[in-house]
């Protein structure tokens, strides 16, 4: 065994005394980034394993508007089986007419499912259940359980689906491709596939979604197949406009979320190493201190100043692995417990397992910021002579900066750095993070030598508290640094993240705009259109109801680039799925025109289109771009003649693009409407409302939008509460440290006060002196913190979460002093209590 | 004869520190110590003793002056070679001891010999301890032994990798009188036996009278303080 190791080994029989906050850091942070990445791992795993079953069949071909047309299906028979399924929203209501409930409607076929098991409460079979009932006998469906809570019926009752009768037949339990689509407004509703047409649901220009799944007759369908068919397709059907997808990308969408939150969390868990490396740095300076006689007599004994650095080095990074093994023990635990709560929501399927990669990437983040904060402080080993053998030398003289311990500390954090970059999911953001924790740092570096050069240049005061307070500050050995870095730090995460969550609670709680509409009204038809108008202009007299004409297209390719090969941006979004479109005569009342012209009254001579600027900038098109867009089948081409703003945030209808009218012209489609009430409406007048229009026009699906807020709200409520679970663990860390750093700056000062005790300082000069020198401390880390947490949160908040950032000055404020309040007084009561104790029994028990 | 002398001291002056708060401690020390001579070093407090003791351990560097130990020039050696050579060739005792609290009595004994890279170094331990009549508290650790045995592991520690020069500062300032005694035969015992430079400082006359010759040190530099008193 070297012998480095050796004498690590007997140093390290002391215990882990002195190490458990060390040992809690690294640990925190080691398990944070393991579970989260075992977590990304898994649940990107478990889409995938479950691509098939999420999408319903190794490929999926979906329409919006249309019906697959007869060669279509021809196309998709010959190459497999085919199991056709619609989705829309829809309304439901009781007979009496008196509850209704817009619902997330799905009209399956006999084969469903291709992929996976759909199953029923009862026990029963799907098919079983929704067999197509006979002409005259009420249509079967299945419900969620949320659809029987909100109408109050029970299985077995009727209630109305546009313009038939349905009956509860049954309770879903499972249903394999949930996640196939997006945002549910409404309990999951599902119908044989034929009593869409029934109900009235899939007329012209309906926002219906047809998917034609594909599997393979004799198992899943081989991956060139797979590559066979979308090309195959691709050409026979080049303008059909559908969306292919195959089952190895089931879900993009959900794959870039868990990776974005993935990203979020990684950057919480770097947080919590960062904040766990002062606590190293501080607990590894603080056991060279306590070793130094030890330090001395090896030097003494001809031990080269190599071998005692070795030897610390060993045991730093033995505490460090024990650290490291305890939180790779608990981010192995996390993929199972996430499992038990996230079954309803993601595929957990692939949770179930230990995943070496996640956990090798912690372990070397552990070890990394282990080495990287725990070299500088050790290379003070070195400062150690011999001959403090011969007399108590006090604090460490300075030493003269060793450039290899510089360098190796530099290579450890430039390495962590690089890590930290590498590994992340977008790379610009984390390397903005890696520069503004290092700001952070140096800043805080900074500001603890501007306090002890301030202390030093003031001139000697005439209170013995201040003096006391002062030299306290800046004499040699002082606690300043160390305790500067760990307040600054714990409150600056603290200012960040109640300022981000106050700004994110404050844009939940915000009240809807005063001229926000209560109602959209979906899939109005052409004929229906005046009707519908005049009844609601009957109903709401006093309200504004305005009508739009709604198609869903897709962008197919700008300038003859086509949308897949367009440069990946924030608004890529744009081209990937099919948008609402609209087409007017008019600029809307609340646009303005920021470049290029509105065209005129009596129409352009070609096809023209208004984009949204603000989403025409980030996708990098402008005026004279040529948009090629797939509707209901055709593709159209117009070029883009002006660029329009856009007000997202007053709900009322907003298209990203806007086309002249000549552009449809025939094509057939359905009419999107609002209806707002001056001054907003009670919750008592919208459901009477809603009762008279559902009743009226079965097949017009309504939207409150209150209670669709309340729905988004939810998922960002159950987000938030994510992030501030998530964000707690750096609080964690960051107390932890400021606790470790307090309690080591107590221990060295009892000795000084119990001393200048028995000399005769009283205890209210003492404790007026450390108050004084902790509030000095504490005020001007908080004002770092304040300053940069505000910096920081106002980056997440508008950057990151895009939202609207207000600085609260009282969440900040009342934060930053009830901290440094806590932290003041913990500092002194153990310092207070062993002055109240006969100076001779603390003086023996030091 | 300084050809001959284990310890060579040249007119060596140091100061501490600078400007207005300088102490000079040595001024113009020069000091011979023939192998095998055992030297008491005397003087008043703050006088300069442990800082004589520190230069000839090579623990100290003087600012100006010569200082030979066992042949090496010390002025000349690097900081490693220094360690190097402190552990091969020279034994330090101290007076509070200094022992390790985390190793066991006999893992101190055996550090300089591991550090030498010395063969079967725990052999050789066990037998200075043995020397030094504590075989039998061989794995216990230091806060389990009293003072005066706690001095004696450190002597068998400083006398194991067999140095040629035993340097002891106050050796037995912490101990009582008949304590103090058993630790300073142990010295000479083996200073005798082994043909050991010994230099030993204290305050104790009894004790500096057991030496062969006694120095004193006094405004910086050295003089015989009673040659040729009879050795014990
Ligand atoms: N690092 C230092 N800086 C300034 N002066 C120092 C330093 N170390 C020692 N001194 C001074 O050098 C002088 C000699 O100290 P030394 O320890 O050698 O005395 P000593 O003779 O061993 O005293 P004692 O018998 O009390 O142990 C003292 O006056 C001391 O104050
Ligand atoms: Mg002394």
């Amino acid at each position: 065994m070297p012998l480095a190791l050796v004498l690590a080994l007997r140093e390290m029989r002391g215990g882990l005394r002195g190490f458990y906050v060390f040992l809690a850091c690294i640990a925190l942070g080691t398990g944070t980034i393991a579970a989260v990445n075992s977590l990304a791992f898994g649940l990107t795993d478990g889409i995938r394993a479950e691509g098939q079953a999420i999408l319903g069949g190794d490929a999926a071909f979906s329409l919006i508007h249309r019906q697959a047309s007869a060669e279509e299906r021809a196309f998709l028979e010959a190459r497999g089986a085919v199991s056709t399924v619609a989705t829309l929203r829809a309304m439901a209501r009781t007979l009496d007419g008196e509850r209704q409930s817009l619902v997330e409607l799905k009209g399956i076929d006999g084969a469903y499912p291709l992929y996976g098991a759909a199953s029923l409460r009862s026990g029963e079979a799907l098919q079983a259940v929704l067999a197509p009932a006979p002409e005259g006998e009420p249509v079967p469906a299945v419900v969620e359980p949320s659809f029987l809570e909100t109408t109050g019926l029970a299985v077995g009752d009727d209630f109305a689906l546009g313009r038939v009768e349905a009956r509860v037949a049954g309770v879903i339990a499972r249903e394999p491709d949930r996640l196939s689509g997006g945002i549910a407004f409404g309990p999951r509703v599902m119908v044989p596939i034929g009593a869409l047409e029934r109900a009235g649901l899939v007329g012209v220009g309906s926002l219906v979604r047809w998917r034609y799944r594909l599997a393979g007759r004799d198992g899943p369908l081989p991956d060139d197949a797979l590559k066979a068919l979308v090309r195959e397709a691709g050409e026979a059907f080049p303008s059909a406009g559908w969306r292919i997808e195959t089952r190895t990308e089931a879900a993009p969408g959900l794959e870039r979320s868990i990776d974005r939150f993935a990203q979020f969390l990684t950057l919480v868990g770097l947080t919590s190493l960062a904040v766990g490396g002062v606590g190293v740095a501080n607990a590894v300076r603080a056991y060279l201190a306590r070793k130094r006689q030890t330090i001395a007599t090896l030097r003494a004994l001809g031990a080269p100043g190599r071998l005692v650095f070795a030897t610390y080095f060993v045991q730093i990074v033995l505490l460090a692995a024990i650290g490291i093994a305890v939180g790779l023990v608990l981010g192995a635990l996390a993929p199972p417990l996430a499992a038990a709560f996230l079954a309803d929501l993601l595929p957990v399927s692939g949770l179930m397992r230990v995943f070496p990669g996640a956990l090798a990437l912690a372990a070397l983040y552990g070890l990394l910021t282990a080495v990287a904060f725990a070299i500088w402080p050790l290379a003070s080993a070195y400062a150690v002579r011999p001959s403090a053998l011969f007399r108590d030398e006090g604090p460490a003289p300075k030493s003269p900066i060793r450039w290899r311990f510089v360098a190796a500390t530099g290579g450890a954090i430039a390495l962590l750095a690089a890590l930290a970059v590498a590994a992340a999911y977008d790379r610009w953001l984390a390397a903005i993070y890696v520069g503004a924790a290092a700001a952070v740092f140096l800043t805080l570096r900074v500001v603890a030598l501007l306090i002890v050069a301030g202390a030093r240049a003031l001139p000697r005061s005439g209170s013995t508290v201040v003096r006391l307070a002062i030299a306290n500050i800046h004499r040699r050995g002082a606690l300043t640094p160390t305790v500067t870095l760990s307040l600054g730090l714990s409150l600056t995460l603290l200012v960040t993240l109640s300022l981000v969550d106050g700004n994110l609670r404050r844009t939940l709680l915000s009240r809807l705009p005063a001229e926000a509409p209560s109602f959209f009204f979906l899939d109005i038809q052409d004929s229906e259109r005046d009707a519908f108008a005049a009844a609601l202009t009957a109903l709401a007299p006093t309200a504004e109801l305005r009508t739009q004409p709604m198609l869903r297209g897709r962008i197919v390719a700008i300038n003859g680039t086509r949308s897949e090969d367009w440069p990946d941006t924030e608004a890529s979004w744009v081209l990937r799925g099919d948008r609402g479109i609209t087409y007017d005569q008019a600029l809307p009342a609340n646009s303005e025109v920021v470049t290029g012209a509105w065209w005129p009254p009596e129409g352009p001579a070609g096809n023209e289109l208004s984009f949204a600027s603000d989403l025409a900038g980030e996708l990098g098109v402008g005026v004279g771009d040529v948009v090629r867009i797939n509707v209901l089948g055709r593709e159209v081409e117009a070029t883009i003649s002006n660029l329009r703003t856009v007000e997202w945030e007053t709900l009322s209808i907003n298209f990203v693009m806007i086309f002249s009218p000549n552009v449809f012209a025939g094509a057939p489609h359905a009419h999107l409407a609002t209806l707002t009430f001056p001054g907003g409406a009670g919750e008592e007048q919208e459901l009477a409302l809603l009762r008279e229009v559902s009743a009226e026009f079965p097949t017009v699906t309504a939207i409150r939008v209150k209670e669709a807020l309340e729905t988004v709200n939810g998922v960002v409520q159950d987000l938030v509460t994510a992030i501030r679970a998530a964000a707690a663990l750096t609080l964690i860390a960051s107390v932890l440290v400021l606790a470790g750093t307090l309690a080591a700056s107590h221990r060295a000062r009892i000795y000084d006060a119990v001393i200048l005790k028995t000399l005769g300082a009283r205890r209210r000069t003492l404790i007026g002196a450390y108050t004084l020198e902790y509030l000095i401390l504490g005020g001007t880390a908080a004002l770092f913190g304040v300053g940069a947490g505000v910096v920081a949160a106002r980056f997440i908040a508008v950057e990151l979460m895009e939202l609207e950032f207000v600085f609260l000055p009282l969440a900040a404020l009342s934060a930053v002093a009830l901290a440094v309040a806590i932290a003041v007084a913990l500092g002194l009561v153990g310092t207070w209590r062993a002055l109240g104790e006969q100076p001779a029994r603390v003086l023996r028990n030091l | 004869m300084a050809d001959e002398a284990m310890i060579a001291v040249r007119d060596a002056w140091l100061t501490y520190g600078r400007g207005a708060s300088a102490v000079s401690v040595l001024r113009g020390a020069s000091l011979d110590v023939p192998a095998g001579q055992s030297l008491a070093v005397t003087g008043p407090s703050g006088s300069g003793k442990s800082t004589l003791l520190m230069v000839l351990g090579g623990l100290e560097r003087p600012d100006r002056g010569a200082v030979s130990v066992a042949g090496e020039n010390l002025v000349a050696l690097s900081e490693d070679a220094l360690t190097a050579f402190r552990g091969r060739s020279m034994g330090i005792v101290f007076q509070s001891f200094h022992l390790i609290p985390t190793m066991t009595a006999l893992e101190n004994v055996a550090v300089p010999l591991e550090l030498a890279h010395a063969p079967a170094p725990r052999e050789r331990a066990l037998a200075e301890l043995a020397a030094v009549g504590l075989a039998d508290r061989a794995d216990h650790y230091p806060a389990e032994l009293s003072g005066g045995e706690q001095q004696r592991v450190a002597i068998a520690r400083a006398l194991a990798p067999r140095p040629a020069v035993l340097l002891a500062d106050e050796p037995t300032g912490n101990l009582d009188e008949a304590t103090g005694a058993e630790i300073a035969d142990l010295m000479f015992a083996s200073c005798r036996e082994r043909g050991q430079t010994l230099v030993l400082v204290t305050h104790d006359m009894a004790l500096a009278a057991q030496c062969a010759r006694i120095v004193r040190v006094s405004e910086g530099r050295i003089a015989e303080f009673a040659v040729g008193e009879a050795a014990a």
